[in-house]
């Protein structure tokens, strides 16, 4: 499960994850999902771009 | 002291402040990480949970869940640790229902289990998104459980900070030296693109000073010292971002406020 919040900053990024993982899967590319959900700091963005799900 | 407001949205806003010290912002900085009351989950009562998931992990979750905590929706509580329930030799629980709100979340079906599934007691008083996911349940897998929020300061956790970024700096100021020219390889050192320089006349200007951020890459990188990078001493830009359960304005104001009390205290003194 992503952490709900950030680690470092604090902002609750865990909100924007679905939505970043479907318009990922939609073939957008990561950056241009993350200037349109306004998450702009590289804490936040290493985030959703490394995580890996492992609770199946 | 003047203030200009230069950008403003619903979590974030970006101010600058003349004719102050760096002292008094710096007090506001802090105050506002540390000392504004928020409401965030405290103690969570978990009657079932057979989920893949640890009971303490999942209470450390749901505590950090951004809960709406503006002054329309907390004013009718009180504080926790005003409140006169701890001196109550009948409840044992260290809250009650003037200085807490509970909670519920139930669910049985496989899937997601998002923050939106929690059912407050009060109308207003709600997470700040519904999306945030808690858990994940299986096949005949279920969570039954009462999560009490109470009023705190982001000092005691960082669950109670209603600010995510309030920082500020210095206001820049760039000065070049006419009489050396600037090389192409100062203007491409700003990591923030700010400096642009002529091709024909061969000049350099600044545009959108305030992104600069002090780093004096430009500095290092000028050998004939054709730039200088420095600061006004009474100009601050200030940055407000908050998690979402109140606005920045609402956390300046507040911010005055616990300013003023704890100034209060020496007038009360003498």
């Amino acid at each position: 499960m992503i952490p709900i919040r950030c680690m470092s900053c604090g902002k609750p990024i865990s909100a924007h994850f679905d939505e970043f993982e479907s318009r990922k899967a939609d073939g957008e590319d990561p950056k241009d999902i993350f200037e349109d959900m306004n998450i702009k700091r590289y804490c936040c963005r290493r985030m959703f771009i490394t995580h890996v799900e492992v609770w199946e | 002291m003047e203030i200009e407001v230069k950008e403003k949205n619903e979590n974030e806003m970006i101010f600058i402040l003349s004719d102050v010290d760096v002292a008094f912002a710096n007090a506001i900085r802090r105050i506002g990480m540390m000392e504004v009351p928020k409401i965030a989950i405290e103690h969570v009562n978990i009657i079932k949970n057979s989920s893949a998931m640890f009971d303490e992990v999942l209470a450390h979750r749901l505590g950090l869940v951004p809960i709406v905590s503006d002054n329309e929706a907390i004013e009718a509580l009180i504080s926790n640790e005003d409140c006169d329930c701890k001196d109550d030799v009948n409840n044992t629980n260290g809250y009650c229902s003037k200085c807490s709100v509970s909670f519920t979340l139930i669910k049985n079906t496989p899937g997601v289990v998002y923050s939106k599934d929690l059912h407050s007691n009060d109308p207003k008083i709600k997470p700040v998104y519904d999306t945030i996911p808690l858990l994940k349940l299986k096949d005949d897998q279920e969570v039954e459980l009462e999560a009490v929020a109470i009023i705190g300061k982001g000092k005691d956790h960082a669950k109670w900070m209603p600010t995510t970024v309030c920082t500020y700096k210095q206001y820049p100021v760039i000065t070049f030296n006419d009489e050396k020219e600037l090389s192409n390889d100062v203007v491409e050192a700003c990591p923030n693109n700010i400096l642009k320089l002529n091709k024909k006349t061969k000049e350099p200007t600044v545009q959108n000073i305030e992104d600069c951020t002090l780093c004096k890459f430009c500095v290092r990188t000028s050998e004939n010292k054709a730039i200088d990078v420095g600061y006004e001493e009474n100009k601050i830009i200030f940055k407000i971002e908050t998690d979402g359960s109140m606005t920045p304005k609402e956390v300046l104001l507040k911010v005055c406020d616990v300013l003023n009390s704890k100034a209060d205290r020496f007038i009360e003194f003498f």
